[in-house]
Parts: C-alpha cells; structure tokens; sequence
C-alpha cells in the first residue's frame, strides 16, 4: 500500500440520503477490514488505514520489533479493536479477530513475564521473591538498558 | 476500579535532554486540552450517559487516556531528567524548575496550572458527545502545534502517535453520536435530554 494515501473500501463512509439537519454527522465506519498488522498499527497509531491521516503525511518507521513492542503491538490491536466494538457490537467478523486478539495477548503477556518480570501485579502468581519492584519502570527508559 | 499495567501504551525513549521542548509538551499533561483533562472529561461523562455503547465508549476512551498521560509524563521527564543549570538557563526554563525542580506537574504550558475549566460535563447526552469531539480536535490541533515546534525525532515519533489516537477518537465519539441517536425521536432529536428526562 502507498503509505501516504489512505485509500480503503470504508474511507467514503455511508451517509444516508436524509441524514439530519441540526446534527453533527460522522459516518459509521463500515468495517474493521483492512487492517494494518498489529506492529504497523502501534507505530503508526491506528489498526485502521481509513483513519490513518498523518499530519503533512509525514508517519512513523515501524517500531523496532522487540518483546516489549510485540506486547504493545498486540495490547493496542486488541484496544483498537474494543473503541470500534463498543459502537459496533453486532460485527461477528470484528469480534472473532478481537478474541483472536485476546489470545494472543494472554499468552505473550505471561511469556513476557516469566521472562522480564511482571506487567501486572497478577502476573507475580508464584514467583519467587516480591519483583514487582525490578527496574526499570515505563517512564524511567535508558538508552543502554534496552528490553 | 483501575489495576495499573507496568508498561507505556507507545514506547517513550528519548536520548537527548531538552528542557526547551519540555516546556511546552508539559501542556498536553496540565493543559486546557491535554490528557489529563480528557480522561477526566470522558471518566465523569460516564455517570448521566444512559446508553450501555456510550457507557463503554467513555470508559475505555477516558481509561485510554489516562495511558497518554504517563506517555506525556514519561517525555516529560526523560527531557529534564538529566538537566544542567546552565542548560535550565539556556532553555529559560527557569520559571518551571523554580517551582517543580525536575519533577512533572500538571501545568499548561503557558504556566496556570491544571484547571477543570478546560472541560465540560453537562449531563446532556448529545452536548456531552460533541464536548468530547471538539475535544478530539483541540488535542489533535495541539499535537499539530508540538510536531511544528520539536525537532526531536524521538519525541516526534510519540507526538505523531498521540495524534493519530485523538482522529480514532473523533471518529468513535461521532459514531457514538448515530448510536445515541438511533434511540431518540428521529422527528426530534432535541425533544427530550434522555440523561435527565426519563
């Protein structure tokens, strides 16, 4: 896809012949396909290609990918995913990639703990000592301590 | 109730210290349209919303945003973290660390600090919704104006992401706003206040 161009079967929206006066109109998004692969999404901010519209067209490079950015990849896909279900609960077609979405995300999240250390305090069931507390935390990124 | 995740929504990483750009990103935490007013916004709309999809919307939208403060936070901080009082001085950043050091306040950037003024409940389900979409735009408008300003490319990359969520966002609240009205009088969509009048 050109990436400074938008262009997707939903972009133009449907608006009825008699949509109201006196009324702001935004037009329903009509599908949650296309959509971009979850990495792509987080970089650029969007699951969506239709809304992706960059300010001078300028956008993100692909984040590098990473154990910390797979994780964030899949967490957003799966939170992009509920703004849409929340105004569109009827589409079966949405709804079965959110739940693949949420697999994914239960099991890269417990994958990433065992590993690094816990994302939530749940994740410490069984651990051995108290790591909650390990470095670094989300604001605190040093350029030498990549993870 | 809210359970805290230990990682950002977007990768916060910034290599070079600038308090110059600090000073005026801060307004996207403690501003009139930044982060921490539209989670407040949204989290507080949710109370008088009637309708189950708009009680959803503003929670995982108002929850989002909390996410985008920490983001804010977390440029925030890597930029003045390791500040000397010459660079300080340079930036004229003076008037900030006086009264902060290099701690994050909630401020806009043209210094009062974090007001519910710059937002609006007003427990009426359609004004509430368009609230939040010029809300949306205010914010994009904002991040606009940060990318014009910085030539940080690691801050850059985060500003870009912020930005694209305020469109999702717009969006979202606009069709939260067909949802709504797809209950009201379609002959009149301003006959009744459905969060009031039951």
């Amino acid at each position: 896809m050109d990436r400074t161009q938008n262009r997707t079967d939903y972009k133009c929206g449907s608006l009825p012949k008699d949509a109201p006066l006196a009324m702001a109109y935004v037009p329903m998004q009509d599908s949650a396909n296309p959509s971009y692969e979850s990495l792509e999404a987080l970089s650029r901010g969007t699951l969506f290609p239709g809304l992706d519209l960059p300010l001078m067209n300028i956008v993100n490079d692909n984040l590098q990918a990473c154990p910390m950015t797979e994780l964030m990849a899949i967490d957003f896909a799966a939170d992009e995913l509920e703004l849409y279900l929340d105004t569109h609960c009827d589409d079966s077609e949405a709804f079965a990639m959110y739940q693949t979405f949420l697999a994914l995300k239960k099991e890269a999240r417990s994958r990433y703990a065992k590993q690094y250390g816990p994302i939530s305090q749940e994740n410490m069931l069984g651990a051995k000592c108290y790591d909650w507390l390990k470095e670094p935390w989300p604001w605190d990124y040093q350029s030498k301590m990549e993870v | 109730m809210f359970v805290y995740e230990k990682k950002l929504q977007y990768p916060v990483k910034i290599k070079n210290t600038n308090p110059a750009l600090a000073k005026f990103i801060i307004s996207q935490y403690g501003g009139p349209d930044g982060e921490l007013g539209a989670s407040l916004r949204y989290l507080s709309q949710r109370y008088s919303m009637p309708y189950p999809e708009l009680k959803g919307l503003l929670t995982d939208i108002g929850t989002e945003e909390l996410g985008h403060l920490e983001m804010i936070g977390a440029i925030v901080h890597q930029l003045t973290r390791n500040m000397t009082v010459e660079e300080i001085k340079k930036a004229g950043f003076q008037d900030y660390f006086v009264d902060h050091t290099a701690g994050v306040y909630p401020t806009a950037a043209s210094g009062s600090p974090w007001s519910a003024a710059g937002m609006e409940v007003k427990g009426d389900v359609i004004a509430d919704l368009n609230e939040d979409m010029a809300a949306e735009q205010k914010a994009r408008v904002t991040y606009d104006n940060i990318l014009r300003l910085s030539d940080d490319p690691d801050v850059n990359n985060v500003i870009r992401y912020l930005r694209e969520r305020e469109i999702v966002h717009y969006q979202r609240f606009g069709e939260g706003l067909r949802r709504a009205l797809e209950k009201l009088d379609e002959k009149n969509f301003y006959a009744i206040n459905p969060a009031f009048d039951k």
